[in-house]
């Protein structure tokens, strides 16, 4: 790994590997701990068909994807707010019509796509330059608001109608953080792929929850999770010539196998050294 | 009862959901330094009273003022204690950063300050519960996670306590301690509770409000057979002790 490093595409994939473990920490955490794994989701595939669009019009991709990512992802929060009780369902076809306006509008633009494999998969073995710095921006934006933040947030998603009695713009906050959750997607698809982001979102705060006490252990915790996940999966593609991103799916799902495991095994050892004290074991 | 200055008064107040009403010409007043009760049946429009005086819903015609002025700006009076203290179990927070929740826009604008902390740490002790600052939420009994929601209401030192079904979650004993605590709040607040143990209510509360679509205000705590023949569904507590006519009345309705 570290000879492969003189390479500028390998210190690219790192660099690019490390920015998405940080985003991928703290927006994912804010993701699962509100519950919107389903409209990250939503927002990732729907964001398919910005790319349609940016083929079709001749526009920049970026601007496709973060274009219809943002409309996407503020019409499914409205919708959330408004009536909460069908707000999967709108995801859902919102979902569906973002991947289908763009497979057909890419019907439409005649020449050579990049292939829905790559969408998909993500090839972070070919990040731009130009794309690190605009995640090393993002991935500072991420940082300072979660900080200046924080209390807001906290109090957000564990109780939003008291956090809107102690006179927290509850409504604002929300739609910014789900802003940022919509730009992180794009960028991190741009690097990793759909499949991944989607995974990286959800596998490390999920582990993380589960260990930490407060929200930002959970969001460190987070990180570091992705982190061992992204260096770990790329070394494994780079030696064994494997997909990337699905590699580092993969190892993101042993990981998450293990925590299982390791919950087990905690569990099963604390019954047996709490009987040996004489202690009844605690209740689950 | 006439005082010229209540700390809450509703006038002609109507609320409804989608078309459905659920309150229906409200009016009553609740003086400085009450121990009120409301009750009523379930959807009888209780919890939805008092996230009108939170300011939390808006009515569709009438007025609520606290002292004088409307539910929207005066949030920091109020110390809220809602019906599910069980909301988000799992989520990763200690019972410090819970109950430093209540001094949100206090302090500091964006961080919480030392005496922020203080005052959490302050209230914290005088619920019993300063010793489990550092636990996880979901590591403690319903009874000590309800006391863990009264000290975040308490954390901002509001004139007014509100405290949706506080109970719920409480067995016999803790109830009994809950309104003990309530009593002594009690000396310097307003408190207002929503409540389904009439019995427990009538020896701690000064006043009580039937709430069945509308409103009967009592300025005492005798439960009465007014506010029986309300037509409530059976509180058991008033089963237990026996008040047959009632039961015979709920169901003729049927």
């Amino acid at each position: 790994m570290i000879e492969a490093l003189q390479f500028e595409f390998m210190r690219n994939a790192v660099a690019a590997a490390l920015l998405a473990s940080l985003l991928c920490g703290i927006i994912g955490s804010f993701v699962v701990v509100n519950r919107l794994v389903f409209l990250a989701g939503g927002i990732a595939h729907a964001a398919y068909g910005g790319i349609g669009i940016a083929f079709f019009f001749g526009i920049p991709y970026m601007y496709g994807t973060i274009g219809v990512a943002l409309t996407a992802a503020i019409l499914m929060t409205a919708v959330a707010i408004k009536a909460k009780n069908r707000s999967d369902t709108f995801i859902g076809v919102l979902w569906a019509v973002g991947m289908a306006t763009g497979v057909i509008l890419l019907d439409f633009t005649p020449g050579y796509h990049t292939d829905l494999m790559s969408y998909l998969f993500g090839s972070i073995l070919a990040v731009p330059t130009a794309d690190i710095v605009w995640m090393c921006a993002l991935g500072a934006a991420t940082l300072v608001l979660t900080l200046l933040f924080y209390r807001d947030i906290l109090a957000i998603s564990y109780d939003a109608e008291f956090a809107r009695l102690r006179g927290v713009p509850v409504n604002t906050v929300y739609f910014l953080f789900i802003v940022l959750v919509a730009v992180s997607i794009v960028f991190i698809i741009r690097v990793a792929g759909l499949i991944l982001v989607i995974a990286l979102l959800t596998i490390p705060p999920y582990i993380a929850e589960k260990y930490a006490r407060s929200l930002m252990t959970m969001m460190i915790l987070a990180v570091i999770l992705a982190v061992v996940f992204n260096l770990t999966g790329l070394w494994l593609s780079y030696n064994h010539d494997l997909t990337s991103g699905a590699t580092i799916i993969l190892v993101a799902a042993a990981g998450f196998f293990l925590s299982f495991l390791l919950d087990f095994v905690l569990f099963t050892f604390r019954k047996n050294h709490s009987h040996k004290n004489g202690i009844p074991p605690e209740k689950a | 009862m006439t005082n010229e200055n209540p700390i809450i008064r509703v006038e002609n107040l109507y609320f409804s959901y989608n078309r459905e009403p659920a309150l229906a010409d409200v009016s009553f007043r609740v003086e400085e330094k009450d121990f009120l009760a409301i009750i009523g049946p379930n959807g009888g429009g209780k919890s939805t009273l008092v996230k009108l005086i939170l300011g939390l819903l808006e009515p569709d015609s009438g007025t609520i003022r606290i002292h004088g002025k409307p539910p929207s700006k005066t949030a920091h009076c109020f110390g809220y204690v809602p019906q599910d203290v069980n909301i988000n179990i799992d989520f990763p927070i200690t019972v410090l950063d819970v109950v430093l929740m209540g001094r949100l826009r206090q302090g500091g604008r964006f961080s919480m300050n030392r005496k922020d902390r203080h005052k959490a740490l302050e209230v914290m002790e005088t619920l019993g519960i300063r010793g489990y600052a550092e636990r996880k939420i979901k590591d403690l009994s319903a009874g000590q996670r309800e006391r863990v929601f009264i000290a975040r209401a308490l954390a901002a030192n509001p004139e007014i306590l509100i405290l949706d079904e506080p109970t719920a979650s409480v067995d016999t004993e803790g109830k009994t301690e809950l309104y003990h605590l309530l009593r002594e709040l009690n000396e310097t607040k307003t408190v207002i509770v929503v409540s389904h143990d009439l019995m427990i209510v009538s020896s701690y509360v000064k006043s009580v409000a039937c709430v069945n679509q509308t409103v009967h205000y009592h300025p005492n705590n005798e439960i009465t057979g007014a506010m029986i023949e309300m037509g409530y569904q059976c509180p058991v507590e008033l089963i237990a002790h026996g008040q047959p006519h009632r039961i015979l009345k709920t169901h003729e309705d049927f």
